[in-house]
């Protein structure tokens, strides 16, 4: 089967594994992490047609030929995606093992909606766990990423 | 310069893409798959542990049972009563009995089901307090009442001060086990070559794991290698030694290969957790709101090895008293087996469990006696010159200040309410019989007594400085920190230095990252080792700049007279040195008397509070933080940045032990032990408002502060709580049902 990481096309042996063991395992895309392996923490987040999913929930099977994206594939030319760029300038990590999985949902949560309420940030984001506590300013980040347009 | 500033962590890039080296991308030449099989039964004698079938299955390689195992091959900090894996008995579910190294994880697996074991089950016991009584099962032999420590405290004449008191409080606060979870799991990697090891582990103290792992196998510990790459998240549940031993023993039987074990989060249960309590606290008090005397006596449960603990629990005395002046104190803190998973630091180790105790007592007395909960705290905190129950004098306490600082961030005016904020919200929090009500907290905790840290500087041949320091990089910027104060006391841009460990083999000693002793500790021997390297630099340079050298300073990498300077790398190659080493270090030796608990508990006292508002719905129990502002004693700050997000980071980590985390096991099976069933707080769980403060002081003595903004959560939410409806909780975590069934029965009184 094929499978289509930032936008190169891979041919994989799947089997039955999960989506994030075949992106660490076989790909070397270990940029997500499995935190809890119950699709809780969002530490596996990657995109999958722009929708955030848990990686360790998704059969790589059901993300055949659609469109997935990791935190490797979100710089370009060497250049931060301007979401990682505001999570190093609010200082939005501690032990960052969580950071991939926020800053993929972040993106695909201005992607939905470019100006997001605290509110629909909290919302949003419930989804991914940090341990060390940098909630405060994932908050912040996420705000000024909305206000870079 | 450099400190001061928040210059974002020296690696931010690669955490923002993914590209940190954690223990789990770790992957060595023919690595072989580590599984553990675990005890079912939480206690029994281990009759029969069979691999034969096991072995059978393809892709197997090796495995480690209880017969591999030598005399020594049992470890702990202070006892050593545990196992490599288990040998005769099991007690605890989830003791490791036996280890597979396979070429596959599925070999692994698979493998794991085909060892047979047969238990005869033993009698068991989960309860420290059921633990401690007459008849209980014991667990090991030579404690026969379960009890492995017993620290004491004894300062004044307790009757007298007692009969002295107008009233006298007895109250008892009790906390569950819980877990640190970390979202790396515990991961570790060994490679034996007939003579040497190599370990890669996520571990907070590699000399703490070189040690046991010499004294385990009886190497000599230079033989062993332990290597620490960035850690995704400790907590204190990857301190002291956790897999490394079992990791390590299933390594000599690899025939060379690496064999690299990756815990399963139901694993991480049972492989470490915070210590539950019974803290009973008694109290004599006057009118005037002056204390006489306090007797403390806790019950920890330690699990069914000692661990860590024989530390834990003479460090958790000490920090069960709490910073008022009380002229009497006896404190008795019990270590005591029971049939669960070994209990180990839980970030604000023991604090945690001790402060939601006499911060909670404080609410409860001044409620009684009338005070105002503020004011009778400030009435009563130690301040610098006084005498703690250890018979310390105490040196540069900030406790009034936190709290000042605390309770202010609550008086700040209050935005307005956002316009977008969901309906849902304020259903679920803002109906007609919600309740506001205000809390507050304070915590006294100390760090290692005895410690030591070593730094190395080299100076390359281009002028750029490497530090080698046994830091563990944690996600708490203990890297980026060291790098500031190397800038700023070397005077060297921070762009030039670059960082290397913990590696046993290349960076010097430190004797662990924990307690919140890096900032201060290595800090320090950073410091010594930029004085000593300094020194060189001036020694080397005065005659080429032909300037005395008390004349000269270091400025971005030169050395500088009035009108002439010389680069790093030049005094280098003028003097013909191709590089340049200077090492520095830094020590406490203090302790306590074991039997009195007086003496020195700590070279520096670790300082916080919080101040809480809450939101109690009293129709549903569901309380809502409307804001939480919390303050910490940083001596002097290092990296603000860096320095809020452990200030913020105690608080939000603070909310999940306070609120929601609790292990419930069932005949010693954890019956929540995931992340759906265990929960920890989440975005949706950051108080609607949250600030943080760090107060420094004119001494400058830089403190850590990893913890200080952890213990003093619990109770001033239990205080607000109770400020706001008159129900009073003592028992973690404070759930909305338990609010709930307070406020019912106190209608049906």
């Amino acid at each position: 089967m094929n499978l289509n990481v930032n936008g190169k096309r891979y041919e994989v042996q799947a089997g039955t594994r999960t989506l994030l063991e075949v992106l660490r395992e076989d790909l070397g895309f270990v940029g997500s992490k499995e935190g809890c392996g119950v699709g809780m923490c969002g530490a596996c987040t990657v995109l999958v047609d722009g929708k955030p999913i848990s990686g360790c929930l998704m059969l790589a099977e059901q993300a055949a030929n659609r469109k997935i994206l990791t935190i490797e594939g979100l710089a370009t030319n060497g250049q931060l995606h301007p979401v990682q760029q505001t999570f190093i300038d609010e200082g939005a990590f501690q032990c960052a093992y969580c950071t991939p999985g926020f800053i993929l949902s972040t993106v695909a949560l201005l992607k939905e909606n470019a100006d997001p309420s605290e509110e629909e940030i909290r919302e949003y984001l419930s989804g991914n766990l940090c341990r060390c506590g940098s909630y405060r300013n994932i908050v912040k980040a996420v705000i000024a990423s909305s206000k870079r347009g | 310069m450099a400190i001061g500033e928040s210059i974002p962590m020296l690696d931010s890039v690669a955490r923002v893409t993914g590209a940190v080296d954690y223990m789990v991308n770790l992957r060595l030449p023919n690595m072989l798959f580590g599984k553990i099989v675990r005890s079912q039964s939480p206690h029994a004698e281990l009759l029969k542990v069979d691999a034969t079938n096991a072995l059978h299955v393809p892709g197997v390689v090796a495995i480690l049972t209880g017969e591999d195992l030598g005399a020594n091959a049992f470890y702990g900090a202070a006892i050593k009563d545990q196992g490599v894996v288990a040998v005769d008995r099991v007690r605890y579910v989830g003791e490791p009995i036996a280890a597979i190294a396979a070429e596959s994880s599925e070999a692994a697996e698979q493998a794991a089901l085909l060892i047979d074991i047969e238990y005869e089950e033993l009698p068991s016991v989960f309860e420290a307090k059921e633990a401690i009584q007459p008849g209980a099962p014991a667990l090991h032999m030579k404690f026969q009442n379960n009890i492995f420590k017993h620290a004491k405290l004894r300062h004044g004449d307790m009757e007298a001060a007692f009969a002295e008191a107008d009233e006298i409080f007895e109250d008892t606060f009790t906390s569950p086990v819980a877990q640190q979870a970390s979202l790396e799991p515990h991961v570790a990697a060994a490679q034996w070559d007939g003579t040497r090891f190599t370990i890669w582990t996520a571990a907070q103290a590699p000399f703490t794991v070189r040690k046991a792992l010499s004294e385990v196998f009886d190497i000599p510990p230079e033989a062993i290698r332990v290597i620490v790459p960035p850690v995704g998240g400790a907590y204190g549940g990857k301190g002291h030694i956790r897999i490394e031993p079992l990791v390590a023993a299933m390594a000599r039987k690899t025939n060379g290969r690496p064999v690299k074990f990756v815990l399963s989060r139901a694993e991480e249960f049972v492989t470490v957790t915070k210590h539950a309590a019974s803290i009973t606290l008694k109290t004599g008090v006057k009118r005037d709101g002056t204390f006489t005397a306090r007797q403390v006596t806790i019950y920890w449960n330690g699990g069914a090895y000692a661990d860590v603990s024989p530390m834990l629990v003479p460090a958790g005395m000490v920090r069960s008293v709490g910073p008022y002046r009380i002229p009497a104190v006896h404190v008795d803190s019990y270590g005591v087996y029971t049939n669960l998973p070994p209990a180990g630091a839980y970030r604000g180790a023991m604090s945690s469990q001790t402060t939601w105790a006499y911060e909670s007592q404080m609410d409860i007395i001044a409620r009684r006696m009338g005070w105002d909960p503020l004011e009778f705290r400030m009435k009563n905190l130690l301040v610098s010159g006084e005498h703690f129950a250890t018979g310390e004098e105490l040196q540069d306490v900030h406790f009034m200040e936190c709290l000042e600082a605390a309770a202010k961030g609550l008086d700040l005016p209050r935005p307005p309410l956002r316009a977008e904020r969901s309906t849902r919200v304020i259903e679920a929090g803002r109906g007609p019989k919600s309740k506001r009500g205000r809390g507050y907290g304070v915590m006294m905790k100390s760090t290692l007594a005895t410690s030591k840290s070593q730094a190395r500087l080299k100076l390359e041949e281009d002028g750029t400085v490497t530090l080698y320091t046994s830091t563990v990089e944690m996600g708490q910027g203990g890297h980026t920190t060291m790098a500031q104060i190397t800038s700023e006391t070397l005077g060297i841009p921070l762009s030039a230095i670059k960082i290397i460990g913990p590696d046993t083999a290349l960076t010097p000693f430190d004797s662990t990252t924990s307690a919140s002793r890096s900032t201060s500790s290595m800090g320090n021997a950073v410091i010594a080792a930029c004085v000593i390297m300094k020194k060189r630099l001036f020694d080397l340079s005065a005659p080429l700049l032909e300037t005395p050298i008390n004349e000269l300073q270091t400025e971005n990498g030169f050395v500088v007279a009035n009108e002439v300077s010389i680069s790093f790398a030049d005094v280098l190659r003028r003097n013909d040195l191709q590089t340049l080493e200077e090492s520095g270090e830094y020590s406490t030796s203090l302790g306590i008397d074991p039997e009195t608990g007086q003496g020195v508990a700590t070279p520096h006292w670790h300082q916080g509070a919080g101040a809480a508002e809450v939101e109690v719905d009293t129709e549903t129990g569901r309380i809502t933080i409307l804001r939480y502002a919390a303050a910490s004693f940083a001596g002097r700050v290092v990296n603000p940045r860096l320095a809020q997000l452990q200030n913020d980071g105690n608080v939000i980590f603070g909310l999940g032990p306070a609120l929601m985390e609790e292990i419930v096991y069932d005949g010693g099976q954890a019956t929540n032990p995931n992340l759906a069933d265990y929960a920890i707080p989440s975005i949706r769980d950051l108080p609607e408002e949250l600030t943080s403060v760090c107060i420094e002081s004119e001494k400058g003595e830089m403190h850590g502060i990893g913890e200080m903004t952890l213990p003093p959560v619990a109770p001033a939410i239990a205080n607000a709580i109770e400020a706001a409806v008159g129900v009073r909780i003592k028992d973690l975590p404070i759930t909305a049902e338990k609010i709930l069934r307070a406020l019912r029965e106190r209608s049906e009184q």
